[in-house]
């Protein structure tokens, strides 16, 4: 962060080149640097130096893929041939536990077999053929556990490291303490369903209590950044003309205000912002891919689900490898009214359900890893897929699904600085409980930070009376799925 | 009560060791001065460190074992062995672990800290006869009871050096500032001029722009009063201050910064996030209140016990509002661990917006542990637990004095109803039934399609003792009734009466919805109407439910309906047949959807709900009947409304009688002591301290800790709020985290101007208009905001105030000063509030922003529906908060996606539009030059030759609106010097 007299000297360089520029030279270069100087002097106390990395980095840039309702680890990632053989029978030492939505009946298998994949002979669910292709880059966390059982906060948590709204999401914090590769593009994308938001909607992108330009800027295949087209009721010159006009009124009002920062910040920021409104649509636009990319990732599917998501993961590909930081792809959305129709959240109908989902996330991600890798964006970019939480081995009273388990689930990590084939963790025979020493969010993360160079201890921000940490007061290192 | 006035060190020391009596302790050691310690001397030494440097650990919750709070815990030693053995530093493993620097972890001891606890152990290692509180005293790492925002408000005089200029000699606060800037070798700047003194003065208290004609009269003014040109003139600003403060925008601007601090919001956050539409009045009682200058001590108990004060009073109840307005998880979770932590969360979110709001400290860091910085134990957390233990998020009708004139009038508009009611009931078409055979007959459809309000079924009468209403298909989903009622024939009268709720009438149904109290089978006949108190049937699209009468009796109509209060449609009965048995073997069906005109949708809300038949809709009479029905109808609903409780989102408050406890590591599930609802033990204030029993009557809790909060003797609450005061109104408090007055806050840079303010606040009764005057008249505040490098040099942020902080604009100021320069704001006060999203609920919200803004939408951002975890353009950009939390102190960031909103958005485009509109109009009104009109609209001056010159070729080529925008985006608009 920069000290007050850095600003100041600062200024007064700025001021100089601003009076013999024309309006447009040098403002390029003033960018983003600008934004930060901005930011340090509304800063706090005790703030973290931002910018500037702890370690050297493994991964410049994270995707995090996100399967909101609470993807079943025991249906997908993890087998338990325990649960198979003794499907029916009661769920050992825990009888009719009640659990988020009441009781719980008995053990119930998996409604598909699991097979074995790659030379690692790991085993996960026939849902998922495509992704069998990946399983031996993928470190798995089998042994996740979450502070909720519900999917609002829990959504939340698994984002922020708090299970309560208002903190800043990882995102948020990468932005924070990295900035941003590309000055063209947001930082920080997130890409919500063609269904709708998560749980929780926004409170999953926000950048909390950090200062407003770290927010995740939402954007999909579906949806272009709000208010980035100029209105149609304004003619190009029109559009043109106002703006240079704008910026030499606030180039006469910074040069008649000196020592204000801000100001040469808000005019290098509707330069960006005009930077922005070119680089966002090209990106944006799918056309440039070859036709056998979009069949790989199946962008042309019959099923609408699929090919939007399909089309969801090809921008992914794209904001990365123009240098977003960080990008937080959504595959499904909220609760319905209906269980398990709009999310993986299987209370009822987990079979109808999850054959629902499965195709829609399997072949695009797949494509997506794929792509990734042959372009070799996988040397520096660290792919994170999440889930809230996880289901119960037992079928829910009166029901063929799942309810919610907080105890135990799956997450996993693959990419730059990950150890492909490694599996940290497990539960119990059944996938009811994390066994040994339980895995946290705030593990997790201590550990995404550690891969993009950071210590999770020192990234911190002031907030309402405490050094605030994605990590909270936690996090260890999860090092057997480092490489 | 816990005394520890700790001004100087040997009563420090006293708390420390709590009994020690001082006078010999002070004795003893003066005695000891020149000489080989004493051991009282190395006991106080060792104490000191051991309370400051390992109890944080070794405590209340000691780590690996050890406890060094007493002699006896300390002797017992922890897991790794024997800590101390008395008089031998060899076996004594405290001593290896200090001097190897394993102790206290990343925190080292000094060499003669750890020659101080050698000589004390071989000295026998004696310790104070009560345990040692690792509160007692600041050090480096953390905040004790000598803290200095938890001492008593000094009486301090002001500087009065002769080195301070006249001008900053009356005003006392002016005396503070010129004195710290003298002593830092800065000086203050000349006077703003006029025309940014009032731009500067209108925002800060109104937070609009100032009308350009009131800039040209106070120019003026001021000229005349000091014959000088861009002068400000002392009497001209202080009759401008006086009209500021009493404008009806100074409480909404104010209140918009207390909105923030007690993070208010109109959704519930979380998964659900459902929107909440009786929040509102909480809004408004916070502007009414700033605008009555209410007494702010009054005003932080109304918060806490508004219902208590005045139980009669909803404008004053409504103050509890605050305790409920914050996010809570209202998913509903069958776990009953997961369930009492939800709770606990709740609770939390109460505790953490209390403290943080009105006492500056996070006392929330205490829910697991005692505070890391500050001294607040993790008892004094679960003793305003306790406190809080009755309180449940939710809205309740507000007892309110009925008027006895207006409930007259409304007895007397119901009885003419029932008599239209009875006249048109003779123009409805008999229900067509079907033969005796069963066999539906050839019937017309000749009578309206049901709607969900309410039908009427006219039958001949019929003698029945049961009566069974079936449903055959509804619009979506189980049928739902909100009420069925059976008229009966009256002999002579012609008169009926609904006798479905008589006494002893027995209900039966095909089946129930389960799992909702507001559908219930005993609500289809409790004369409440609404979906609230209706019956669902279990099954889509079918059911029936049947009514017993005591006797047999002669129907004569039914009247049903799905929702009578018009809110939902679905659910509705689209079939249905009526049937009537004497003996409830022999059924026959009185009416029936068969000659109804088939539903097709919902008849718009306005149409008559009355089943008339279609022909007799064109009578005359019917026509007239119906005429005053309506209007009778609608001063009813008008004076029931005044008559109603209101039912606003103001919590519920239930009894409970604990027990309470500590909750270990935050966890509901591991109970620690026992504690009682009573007042924090952080500050001494003797006069409101409370301790309750567990069975304390719920608003006697909270009554007692809203009298503890603002009592006289209890510095914090004082200090917190002067220095809000003069955060808003300098851009940074003299304490730079005005939430935060603990050992991570930051420190105040004029300590004694701070303490003055406080008590000044207190001596002007807690009113704040009479602080706003004493900031505003100061010269401190007149100053220009212009930039010298030298000060800055020392200064670069202003914190001593050598010149006014400019400032961005918030993100409320911005929207509203746009629509007031385009003539087009709204400044209805009030009410519900508009909102820029539209709002889709299914099991969850969802939010919407709305692409256009209409007229609508043209009030103060203040009224907007202040929903969570939505974007609002504009307004989330330019750091309006999600109000998830408290938010003391506003960030002002830039970013792109601000510019695009601010250039791009439909409002920008429409307010553009509006502003030129209304340049055009006044330049051909007074025959003004538009550029300069826009100008002086925009910015309350007119432009410079070169502005001119470039305004004009723009305005040329692309017209005026392309002007307009520019302006709408200048810096020199959301920036204020």
């Amino acid at each position: 962060m920069n000290t007050q007299s850095n600003d100041v000297s600062q200024s007064d360089q700025l001021t100089r080149r601003a009076m013999l520029g024309s309006v447009y030279s040098g403002l390029a270069a003033i960018g983003l640097s600008h934004l930060q100087a901005a930011e340090a002097r509304g800063g706090t106390p005790r703030a973290y130096d931002a910018h500037s990395r702890h370690y050297f980095p493994k991964a410049e840039r994270v995707l995090q893929i996100f399967c909101p309702g609470a993807a079943s680890h025991i249906d997908l990632w993890e087998y338990k041939p325990e649960l198979t053989k003794r499907h029916g029978q009661p769920l050992p030492g825990e009888g009719n536990f009640s659990s988020f939505q009441g009781k719980n009946g008995n053990l119930m298998r998996s409604p598909w077999p699991f097979v074995s994949c790659g030379e690692s002979g790991k085993q996960i669910s026939s849902m998922l053929p495509h992704m069998a292709r990946h399983v031996d880059d993928i470190a798995f966390i089998h042994s996740m556990t979450s502070k909720s059982n519900t999917h609002g906060p829990g959504c939340i948590f698994m984002n922020t490291g708090h299970a309560t709204e208002g903190f800043p999401s990882a995102g948020a914090w990468l932005s924070y303490a990295l900035g941003s590769e590309n000055e063209n593009l947001p930082a920080y994308v997130a890409i919500p369903d063609l269904r709708g938001e998560p749980p929780n909607g926004k409170a999953n992108w926000s950048n909390g209590f950090l200062p407003a330009r770290h927010q995740g800027v939402m954007l999909s295949a579906q949806q272009s950044i709000r208010n980035l087209k100029t209105p149609s009721s304004v003619q190009d010159a029109e559009d043109e003309a106002t703006r240079e006009f704008l910026q030499e009124l606030n180039q006469r009002h910074a040069i008649a205000n000196p020592g204000n920062t801000d100001l040469y910040a808000r005019i290098a920021a509707y330069e960006l912002a005009a930077r922005m409104q070119l680089s966002a649509p090209e990106v944006s636009d799918l056309s440039a891919e070859s036709q056998s990319t979009h069949r790989t990732y199946g962008t042309d599917s019959t099923n609408k689900y699929l090919a939007g998501y399909a089309k969801n993961c090809l921008l992914a590909r794209r904001l990365l490898e123009r240098g977003v930081r960080y990008v937080n792809l959504y595959c499904a959305a909220r609760a319905s009214g209906v269980d398990g129709k709009l999310n993986w959240d299987a209370h009822k109908t987990l079979k109808a359900d999850y054959e629902r989902h499965c195709p829609i996330f399997d072949q695009p991600t797949a494509a997506l890893l794929t792509d990734l890798n042959q372009r070799g964006l996988l040397d520096d970019t660290l792919v994170l897929w999440t889930t809230e939480f996880g289901r119960m081995p037992t079928h829910q009273q009166g029901t063929a699904g799942r309810d919610h388990n907080p105890d135990g689930f799956t997450c996993w990590m693959m990419g730059a600085g990950i150890q492909g084939g490694a599996v940290h963790g497990t539960t119990d025979d059944f996938g009811r409980r994390a066994i040994g020493t339980p895995t946290t969010v705030w593990d997790f993360y201590a550990t995404v930070l550690h891969l993009v160079g950071l210590d999770h201890e020192r990234v911190t921000y002031y907030h309402n009376g405490l050094n605030r940490r994605i990590t909270d007061v936690h996090g260890e290192l999860i090092h057997e799925i480092l490489a | 009560m816990r005394a520890h006035n700790l001004l100087i060190f040997a009563i420090a020391f006293t708390t420390l060791f709590g009994g020690v009596a001082v006078d010999t302790f002070a004795a003893q050691s003066a005695a000891a001065e020149n000489e080989a310690p004493t051991i009282l001397q190395l006991t106080r030494d060792a104490s000191l460190i051991l309370a400051t440097a390992c109890l944080e650990c070794h405590g209340s919750d000691p780590k690996g074992g050890l406890d060094l709070r007493t002699r006896a815990s300390a002797m017992k030693g922890g897991h790794s062995g024997r800590a101390i053995v008395p008089g031998s530093g060899q076996d004594s493993l405290l001593l290896h672990r200090v001097r190897a620097h394993e102790m206290p972890p990343k925190h080292p001891l000094t060499k003669a800290q750890i020659a101080s606890l050698k000589q004390w152990i071989e000295a026998g290692a004696s310790f104070p006869k009560e345990p040692l509180n690792p509160f007692a005293v600041t050090s480096d790492r953390r905040a004790g009871y000598d803290w200095w925002s938890l001492q008593p408000l000094q009486e301090v005089s002001p500087p009065d050096a002769a080195s301070i200029p006249p001008d900053w000699q009356q005003n006392t606060i002016d005396r503070f500032i010129h004195a710290k800037l003298q002593s830092e070798g800065l000086s203050p700047s000349p006077p703003a001029s006029p025309r940014v003194l009032i731009r500067r003065a209108t925002y800060d208290l109104t937070g609009l722009p100032p009308a350009p004609a009131d800039v040209e009269k106070f120019v003026q003014d001021c000229e005349q009063e000091t014959s000088e040109f861009n002068t400000v003139g002392p009497r001209t600003y202080e009759s401008l201050i006086n009209r500021l403060l009493a404008s009806p925008h100074y409480g909404e601007h104010w209140g918009r910064h207390w909105l923030d601090i007690v993070r208010f919001g109109e959704s519930n956050g979380f998964e659900r996030n459902v929107i909440i539409t009786n929040a509102w009045p909480f809004r408004d009682y916070v502007i009414r209140s700033f605008n009555e200058d209410k007494p702010f001590d009054q005003f932080i108990k109304e918060h806490l016990a508004g219902d208590v004060i005045a139980p009669g009073v909803p404008e004053v109840s409504v103050g509890t509002t605050f305790l409920v307005c914050g996010p809570y998880d209202n998913v509903g979770n069958q776990d009953p661990v997961q369930a009492a932590q939800i709770r606990a969360d709740t609770i939390d979110e109460m505790i953490r917006a209390t403290t943080s709001a009105f006492l500056g400290f996070t006392v929330g860091c205490s829910r697991c542990h005692d505070h890391k910085f500050d001294p607040i134990s993790q008892r004094d957390y679960y003793r305003l637990y306790a406190t809080f233990a009755g309180v449940q998020h939710g809205d309740r009708e507000l007892s309110i004095e009925p008027d006895p004139d207006v409930a007259g009038r409304i007895n007397s508009i119901k009885s003419k109803l029932v008599e239209i009611d009875r006249q048109l009931f003779r123009f409805e078409p008999i229900a067509s039934t079907t033969d005796s055979s069963g066999r539906k007959n050839v019937v017309q459809r000749v009578r309206p399609a049901v709607n969900s309000r309410r039908n009427s079924e006219r039958i001949i009468p019929t003698a029945a003792r049961f009566l069974r209403f079936e449903v055959g298909a509804t619009n979506s989903g189980e049928p739902c009734i909100d009420e069925l009622e059976v008229f009966t024939v009256e002999t002579g009268e012609g008169q009926s009466r609904n006798i479905a709720s008589t006494p002893g009438t027995k209900l039966t149904s095909s089946g129930n919805y389960q799992g909702n109290p507001k559908h219930q089978l005993k609500h289809v006949n409790d004369g409440e109407h609404g979906n609230s108190q209706s019956w669902i049937s279990n099954e889509s699209g079918g059911g029936w439910v049947q009514l017993e009468f005591p006797q047999k009796v002669s129907v004569e109509r039914i009247v049903w309906g799905r929702d009578r209060e018009g809110e939902y449609s679905d659910r509705l009965p689209t079939e249905y047949s009526i049937k009537v048995s004497a003996d409830g073997h022999e059924w026959q069906t009185v009416a029936s959807s068969v000659d109804r005109i088939a539903y097709e949708g919902e008849a718009s809300s306005n149409e008559n709900p009355l089943a008339v038949g279609l022909e007799a809709q064109q009578n005359p009479i019917v026509v007239r009947q119906l005429e005053s029905r309506r209007q009778l109808t609608q001063d009813l609903a008008e004076l029931q409304k005044q008559l109603a409780p209101p039912r606003w989102w103001v919590g519920q408050f239930n009894q409970n009688d604990g027990p309470y406890h500590v909750f270990l590591g935050g966890s509901t599930q591991r109970k620690g002591d026992a504690v009682q609802p009573a007042s924090l033990q952080l500050v001494d204030a003797p006069t409101a301290e409370f301790r309750l029993g567990s069975e304390a009557p719920e608003p006697q809790r909270r009554m007692a800790l809203a009298r503890w909060m603002t009592s006289a003797d209890q510095p914090i609450t004082p200090r917190v709020l002067a220095n809000r005061l003069w955060h808003y109104h300098f851009g940074t408090g003299i304490v730079n985290t005005p939430s935060d007055f603990g050992f991570m806050g930051g420190r105040p840079s004029h300590p004694q101007l701070l303490d003055w303010l406080a008590l000044e606040l207190q001596r002007q009764n807690w009113r704040l208009k009479p602080m706003h005057k004493l900031l505003m008249l100061s010269q401190t505040y007149r100053q220009a905001s212009t930039y010298r490098a030298d000060a800055a040099r020392i200064d670069g942020e202003s914190r001593l105030l050598w010149r006014f902080p400019p400032r961005r604009l918030s993100a409320e100021e911005i929207r509203d000063s746009m629509l007031s320069i385009a003539g087009k704001l709204d400044i209805r006060q009030g009410g519900p509030g508009f909102r820029l999203f539209r709002y889709v609920q299914d099991n969850v919200a969802t939010y919407y922003p709305l692409e256009t803004h209409g007229p609508e939408t043209y009030r103060r951002a203040v009224y907007h529906h202040n929903a969570r975890a939505m974007h609002v353009d504009l307004m989330t950009d330019f750091d309006s908060p999600d109000c998830a939390f408290s938010t003391p102190r506003r960030a002002a960031t830039t970013t792109p996606l601000q510019a695009l909103s601010l250039l791009n958005h439909q409002f920008t485009i429409d307010m553009a539009d509006f502003l030129a509109q209304r340049v055009r109009r006044r330049a051909e009104e007074d025959g003004s030059k538009p550029i300069e009109l826009a100008f002086r609209f925009a910015f309350s001056r007119l432009p410079d030759e070169n502005e001119s010159r470039a305004a004009n070729r723009l305005v040329e080529q692309h017209g005026l609106r392309a002007l307009c925008r520019a302006l709408l985006n200048a810096n020199e608009l959301i920036y204020l010097n």
